[in-house]
């Protein structure tokens, strides 16, 4: 080990790298309470160059590398899978390399987050249409890439962040370094275009969760942020579900272009109350589910247009208006101006202490989510003797239910359902039956929506071996996903173990 | 050869294959004067399953395969590189399969072209956004997708078709099918999105030129028709160049969402107002460059905001607006209402009897093409002692130009640039003079082109080649590139040469 | 290897076709463009594309290289076209009059094709089987016409008028068709002219106007016939001839001039350019009618895209009482072809109906019950459809022939 630390420690110098049981340890879990895998080696490399030499050590010694951005995966995805590997954390490159005004494409380096991106991009007017993920504080524009992320904002409008990729620079899991899109031909000065050149390589790297390449350079697509917005909250009427679902599908059949759409089922409205969540709902008289758009216009009358044929969806849904200011319910203008699109999470995690998130957030068709709660809820009454077994622990019964459904692009949304259980450490004791229950339970329930057919796009850990191993993906695409593996890969160094790409041990 | 025709009229039925002489030949060539290879066998299958089956035996066989949709490929993609092998005719797969009016999603079979899918299409009030290349009544929505394909109206708005992408099925070169995007997941009982389930490896046939994979299904998004457009024609002050660039930029930086937008240099509104092309523009006093627009709303008021932003900095740029009829010039009314886009080519192909192109269409930045198009003028003086050989025979010049320069998406333009000249048989007379000089200034004039860094796209037999003989590809990138190929399909059976991807004979 | 003398004049056009592939595939919806090529789409999964332009124009581009021969091969895929025009339509339209394209400049597809057989005919590679009798019968002296019949067939029918004069100003081409095949219209015909009190003339000692030998590519004794036919007629005092038939009226009014190498001494008119005259001076005493039923009008191609010949019919249909007019999807220069011309109802039958049914079908789907026309070659072919087609079919729309439409109704 010794030896291999000292090679890596000749790339980035000592002060970039640790085995300090104490550093890896902060790097062994990420956003759940049940998966974690201790490094033995954390490494903060500069860039591409770096990266590429550790990823060619790490090749000659036969050593998982697992790249980390914001370490936000929901499925154990930043973090080994086993205790060992080295955790390649890409937070020093937060650069932003450049700003090509004239094109409106912004290169920076993968580890930067959205937040910080978006920063220095408003002091131009501009923004990254799709804002990343929810967690687009910490989570970074590489990451956000490696999974297709939605949720901090415009993905309605702008689809999943990789529909503005441009160009990337991609350290392969051999240690080559390429560039995408229009840099793959040598004569290109800067990076302006996805498509062409042949395939539209920077494909297989979106979504990749890893597996295929660390990002070390991205480009994107940037945007004039429109100067007008408005932004509306509405109490849906009963049947929530379904009502919010046909609203969605309207707007989308109507094409409006709203930036952001989002439903908050109706649990969520009343527990939070309780709670005390959402002070701002508190005087609601129905705790019912709440829904809310936003939609972006380059002028006054422009966006009165549009807000007269939105309202005019929701008024025939029979849903109720709440006041413009947050304190009178509008969540939609805090999600918007005050940012809070990067802090909307699943609003029942942490609900009580320990209480944590067991996920399953996944892509589908507008028109299957109302069955899938449902689906959800008869899940969670017919898994009602294991949820008794950790309330008897815990004093509480575990939640099952939906966060914010959010619109995206293609006619979809997210669903970020899943069911929030209690950490095994509860009160001075470890509990390994509830470790157990939880892992069974999560593997159970994301079976369960698997076989409602949706698309998971953070896959992680648990979730891309449990896809292989439940035989949902059609067996000639998971054959053709390994081949494209080993051929990138072929020690299976880089992200060891997702879809079962273990390689020889 | 008698035994493979055999074996794949087993698979066929006598009356869908043929070894015929002329057949063969009528499947020689795609547009342009100077590449040919004549198969030995063509064949049109009708699903999936047959091309799986026909792939097996050309892998057996160790026989070249080149798949064929509408046959206009400008590089010669569509045929055989050298005489040979099999000819894949997909016209045969042409239905609509499904139409999913909820989630607005379309499902077609490859061979399809653009234009019957939207005429199916707007009986619903859908269309697919951007219309497919510029020759979208034959082109196929599966070469489409092979080239990323933009032009025949919609892609300043909607960018290149393979942007609507939701899902694939791909036979793989060695007989495989697979379904990409939401159908990687055998539950997904429709296709309803393309990113998830791992790496998004659709995109590796995006774009693919054939090589990768034959496509047989597509699944677009599709989107309601907005049921306001307005069209306007302009006539450029001098240095239209720089001007319709600064004009292109400024839309982009106000975020104005333009469905078209064209420039047409004055060249060719001279030579065409010259040879009887246009006469809507005769009347013009000076003849110099004109642009167009068109934009599309949801309502009046949006659509007159919209026409006000547009028409300021058309204004500002000292712009003329011509009347609003296709009489008074307006071609833009054209292109939109007469669905004018899927004619509207290179204007100074074929404007002398025999004269044809010699294309070099590509991408560039908005901010490049006014000096690409300034080095074309300066590469056709440097040749004009080779111009001069096919003067001698033909009395007219060979042309070097640009046809209409198309915004898409990004901040991108499409330049349909490239030389117009004569085929070598002339009067009777076949010429290897003219043939070798085509031939000679082609290369001469791509290799120029690529230098400035622009992105092929539609790269068929010529350019992939050219790319990789002039060194424009870096090392790694080929390398990956070469290494997926040689995975996917080892005996390099399809699109045989194409990126000089020959395999062993 | 033969001269290819003929297609060598057309090497310009041959050249100047880029290979887009409309002339298969064409579907513009906003200017009605649904589809291109009758022949293609009738052989449905066969349709390979040596059976459109695009790809013949590559066949043809290969013979003038050198690189392929003239055959008797060649010779079966070329005759499988009707000659509809549709392609040239789509290859030169850009649909709107100020925007001309290019390739109109240079190419008129049915002049390639028909340089093409010339020179199959000429190699000895053509005509085909059926098509050569066709011509030795219309070059027989004891018949003058393709059908193999006694030349005095022809004109037995005129013994039922003998209001036809020998010499006048207006004078009838009957044609071979009309009175061999579908003679009663002829028929129909003086009644309306009887009606009206139009008084016509007609020899008995016109030929078969070639029209055949034409479209077949043999024009060896075309010459003959055409300074015969001319010459009765001027010898008549001819100052209008007219024709029941459209294949005659192409014939006579583009062709007869071109070969000749000028014009001729009279004018030459469709019936239907007549009937329309007579119908706007309210010449034809119609009788009272009850009720209305719909008709929609097919325009053959040697009407419509051949001579452009496209209202005057509509505005004859619109003048007949009783009658609601609605267009077919494809209709005008869009026209789909009944599959009868250019040799294909001879050689290759069954191809000329399956191009015809999918017609008979447009005209269903428009809701009419009358699907009408004025050319005997598609009359026959829709005929012969028909008949072959299901009695739920059949019992939706009648076929005949505008003389007979208005005949009935005097």
């Amino acid at each position: 080990m010794t030896e291999l630390y000292q090679k890596l420690e000749k790339i980035v110098s000592k002060n970039y790298i640790s085995d300090s049981i104490y550093v890896r340890h902060a790097y062994s879990r990420v956003v759940d309470p049940v998966l974690q895998g201790v490094p033995d080696i954390v490494i903060r490399p500069k860039d591409a160059q770096e990266i590429s030499e550790i990823l060619q050590v790490a090749n000659e010694e036969n050593i998982a590398v697992i790249p980390r951005g914001g370490g936000d995966c929901e499925f154990g995805g930043s973090k080994p899978i086993e205790n060992s590997g080295i955790v390649l954390d890409l937070k020093r490159m937060d650069n932003v390399v450049n700003l090509d005004q004239d094109n409106l494409i912004v290169t920076v380096e993968a580890g930067i987050s959205w937040g910080k991106l978006n920063d220095y991009l408003c002091n131009f007017g501009l923004y990254t249409g799709c804002l990343g993920p929810g967690s687009g504080l910490t989570a970074s524009v590489g990451g956000g890439i490696s999974h297709q992320s939605v949720g901090g904002g415009g993905c309605a409008k702008y689809g999943s962040c990789t529909n503005q990729l441009v160009s990337l620079e991609v350290v392969l899991p051999t240690g080559q370094i390429i560039e995408t899109g229009s840099q793959a031909n040598k004569h290109s000065k800067f990076p302006f275009n996805r498509f062409g050149n042949g395939p539209d390589f920077a494909s297989i790297f979106c979504g990749d969760n890893g597996i295929f390449g660390v990002k070390t350079q991205i480009s994107l697509q940037v945007f004039p942020k429109p100067p007008f917005a408005s932004y509306k909250t509405f109490l849906m009427p009963r049947k929530s579900e379904e009502v919010s679902a046909k609203i969605f599908t309207e707007m989308r059949l109507k094409g409006i272009d709203v930036y952001d759409s989002m439903y908050f089922m109706d649990l969520l409205v009343r527990v939070g109350t309780e709670k005390g969540i959402f002070p701002l709902w508190d005087n609601l008289k129905r705790k019912r589910g709440i829904m809310f758009y936003t939609v972006e216009a380059n002028s006054d009358k422009e966006l009165d247009g549009k807000v007269n044929q939105l309202d005019k969806i929701f008024e025939k849904n029979k849903s109720e208006e709440l006041g413009s200011e947050i304190a009178d319910g509008n969540i939609g203008k805090w999600h918007y101006e005050d940012q809070g699109h990067w802090l909307i999470a699943h609003n029942l995690w942490g609900l009580i202490p320990g209480f944590t998130a067991l996920d399953a957030e996944c892509h589908t068709p507008i028109s299957t989510y109302p069955g899938i709660l449902k689906d959800v809820d008869l899940w969670d009454v017919e898994h009602a003797n294991e949820m008794e077994q950790i309330l008897e622990i815990a004093g509480m019964r575990p939640i099952t239910g939906s966060g914010p459904i959010i619109l995206i692009g293609d006619h979809n949304v997210e669903l970020t359902t899943g069911f929030t259980s209690f950490e095994s450490y509860i009160d001075g004791e470890h509990y390994e039956i509830i470790e157990e229950l939880n892992i069974k339970l999560w593997k159970s329930l994301l079976e369960r929506i698997t076989k409602h057919g949706v698309t998971w796009y953070m896959l992680g850990d648990i979730l891309s071996r449990l896809l292989v191993e439940i035989g949902a993906f059609q067996p000639e695409y998971l054959q053709f996903l390994t081949l494209v593996k080993k051929t990138l890969d072929p020690r299976f160094i880089l992200s060891k173990g997702k879809f079962n790409f273990w390689g020889d041990t | 050869m008698s035994e493979v025709y055999q074996k794949l009229e087993k698979i066929v039925e006598g009356k869908h294959i043929s070894k015929d002489l002329y057949v063969r030949h009528a499947y020689s060539r795609n547009v342009d004067l100077v590449l040919q290879g004549v198969p030995d066998i063509v064949i049109r299958p009708k699903d999936a399953q047959e091309v799986s089956e026909i792939m097996k035996i050309a892998n057996e066989e160790n026989i070249p395969v080149t798949p064929r949709g509408g046959g206009d490929c400008e590089f010669g993609g569509s045929k055989p590189i050298g005489n040979g092998g099999i000819v894949l005719d997909t016209k045969r797969m042409n239905k609509v399969i499904n139409l999913d009016q909820d989630n607005l999603i379309v499902t077609v079979e490859a061979g399809i072209s653009w234009g019957k899918l939207n005429d199916f299409l707007c009986n619903f009030g859908l269309y697919t956004g951007c219309m497919g290349p510029g020759s979208g009544m034959t082109a196929a929505v599966g070469g489409g997708i092979s080239h990323h394909s933009v032009g025949g109206g919609g892609c300043a708005k909607y960018g290149a078709c393979t942007n609507q992408l939701v899902s694939l099925e791909v036979v793989l070169p060695t007989g495989d099918i697979i379904n990409t995007g939401s159908q990687a997941n055998k539950y997904s009982k429709y296709p309803f999105n393309r990113f998830g389930n791992g790496p998004d490896l659709a995109g590796l046939f995006c774009g693919d030129n054939g090589i990768f994979g034959v496509k047989t299904q597509v699944s677009l998004q599709v989107f309601p028709k907005p049921p306001y457009a307005a069209y306007k024609t302009f006539q450029l002050p001098r240095k239209e160049r720089e001007v319709s660039a600064k004009i292109m930029t400024e839309i982009r930086q106000k975020g104005i969402e333009v469905y078209d937008l064209m420039f047409l240099m004055d060249l060719i509104v001279r030579l065409g107002c010259q040879e009887g092309m246009f006469p809507f523009w005769e009347n013009l006093k000076k003849k110099r460059g004109v642009i167009f627009y068109t934009i599309e709303a949801n309502s009046e008021v949006e659509l007159d905001e919209k026409v006000k932003q547009l028409d300021e900095i058309m204004v500002n740029n000292k712009t003329e607006e011509l009347g609003q009829e296709i009489q008074d010039g307006n071609i833009a009314k054209w292109h939109y209402a007469e669905q004018g886009h899927w004619q509207f080519y290179h204007n100074l192909w074929g404007i002398y009897p025999s004269m044809q192109p010699l294309t070099a269409e590509c991408f560039s930045p908005i901010g490049l093409y006014p000096n690409v198009l300034n080095d074309i003028d300066q590469w056709d003086m440097e040749h004009n002692e080779d111009m001069q050989k096919i003067f001698n025979i033909t009395k007219i010049r060979p042309i070097a130009g640009s046809g209409p320069v198309l915004l898409i998406d990004g901040n991108n333009v499409e330049i349909t640039c490239g030389f117009t000249s004569f085929w070598n048989y002339y009067n009777g007379e076949v010429h290897d003079i003219i043939e070798e000089t085509n031939l000679m200034l082609w290369k001469s004039l791509l290799e120029r082109v690529t230098k400035h860094g622009c992105q092929w796209y539609m790269m068929g037999d010529y350019m992939s080649r050219l790319m990789v003989d002039i060194g424009a590809y870096s090392e790694e990138y080929y390398n990956l590139m070469k290494s997926i190929k040689q995975v996917l399909d080892p005996k390099m059976i399809l699109s045989r040469g194409k990126f000089n991807f020959w395999g062993e004979k | 290897m033969s001269e290819l003398k003929h297609l060598k004049s057309q090497w310009e056009a041959v050249m100047s076709c880029m290979g887009c592939g409309d002339c298969g595939y064409a579907i513009r919806p906003a200017v009605d463009r649904y589809l291109t090529c009758p022949v293609k789409e009738a052989k449905g999964g066969e349709g390979f594309e040596i059976y459109f332009s695009r790809g013949r124009m590559n066949v043809l581009k290969s013979l003038l290289l050198g690189q392929i021969p003239l055959s008797k091969e060649l010779a079966d895929f070329v005759y499988q076209c009707s000659e509809c025009g549709n392609c040239t339509e789509v290859c030169h339209m850009s649909q709107n009059e100020y925007i001309v394209l290019n390739t109109s400049k240079w190419i008129d597809h049915v002049k390639v094709w028909e340089a093409l057989r010339q020179d199959l005919i000429e190699a000895g590679f053509a005509p085909l089987d059926k098509h050569g009798k066709l011509i030795d019968y219309m070059n027989d002296v004891s018949m003058r016409n393709p059908y193999g019949e006694e030349e005095a067939n022809k004109f037995a029918w005129i013994s039922e008028f003998p209001e036809i004069k020998e010499e006048g100003d207006l004078i009838l081409f009957g044609g071979c068709t009309m009175p061999l095949r579908q003679v009663d219209t002829l028929k129909s015909m003086m009644k309306i002219f009887k009606a009206a009190g139009r008084e016509i003339a007609m020899s008995k000692n016109e030929w078969c106007c070639g029209s055949i030998a034409l479209r077949i590519g043999d024009q060896n004794s075309l010459i003959d016939i055409i300074k015969h036919n001319v010459e009765i007629f001027k010898e008549m005092g001819a100052q209008t001839i007219f024709t029941a038939c459209a294949g005659c009226y192409r014939t006579w009014k583009k062709d007869y001039p071109e070969l000749l190498g000028e014009e001729l001494p009279f004018k030459v008119k469709h019936i239907t350019e007549i009937l329309t005259e007579m119908l706007n001076n309210n010449e034809i005493p119609f009788k009272p009618v009850e009720g209305s039923e719909t008709v929609t009008w097919h325009d053959p191609c040697h009407l419509g895209r051949h001579m452009n010949l496209y209202e005057i019919p509509r505005d004859a249909i619109l003048k007949i009482p009783g009658l609601k007019f609605k267009e077919m999807k494809r209709n005008r220069n869009n026209s789909w072809c009944c599959g009868a011309g250019g040799g294909v109802k001879s050689e290759f039958p069954d191809l000329a109906l399956d191009i015809s049914t999918e017609r008979i079908k447009e005209a269903i789907d428009t809701g009419a019950q009358i699907l009408t026309t004025s050319c005997p070659f598609c009359i026959g072919n829709f005929s012969d459809a028909y008949k072959e087609m299901e009695p739920k079919d059949q019992e939706k729309i009648n076929i005949i022939d505008i003389i007979d439409l208005i005949a009935g109704k005097i």
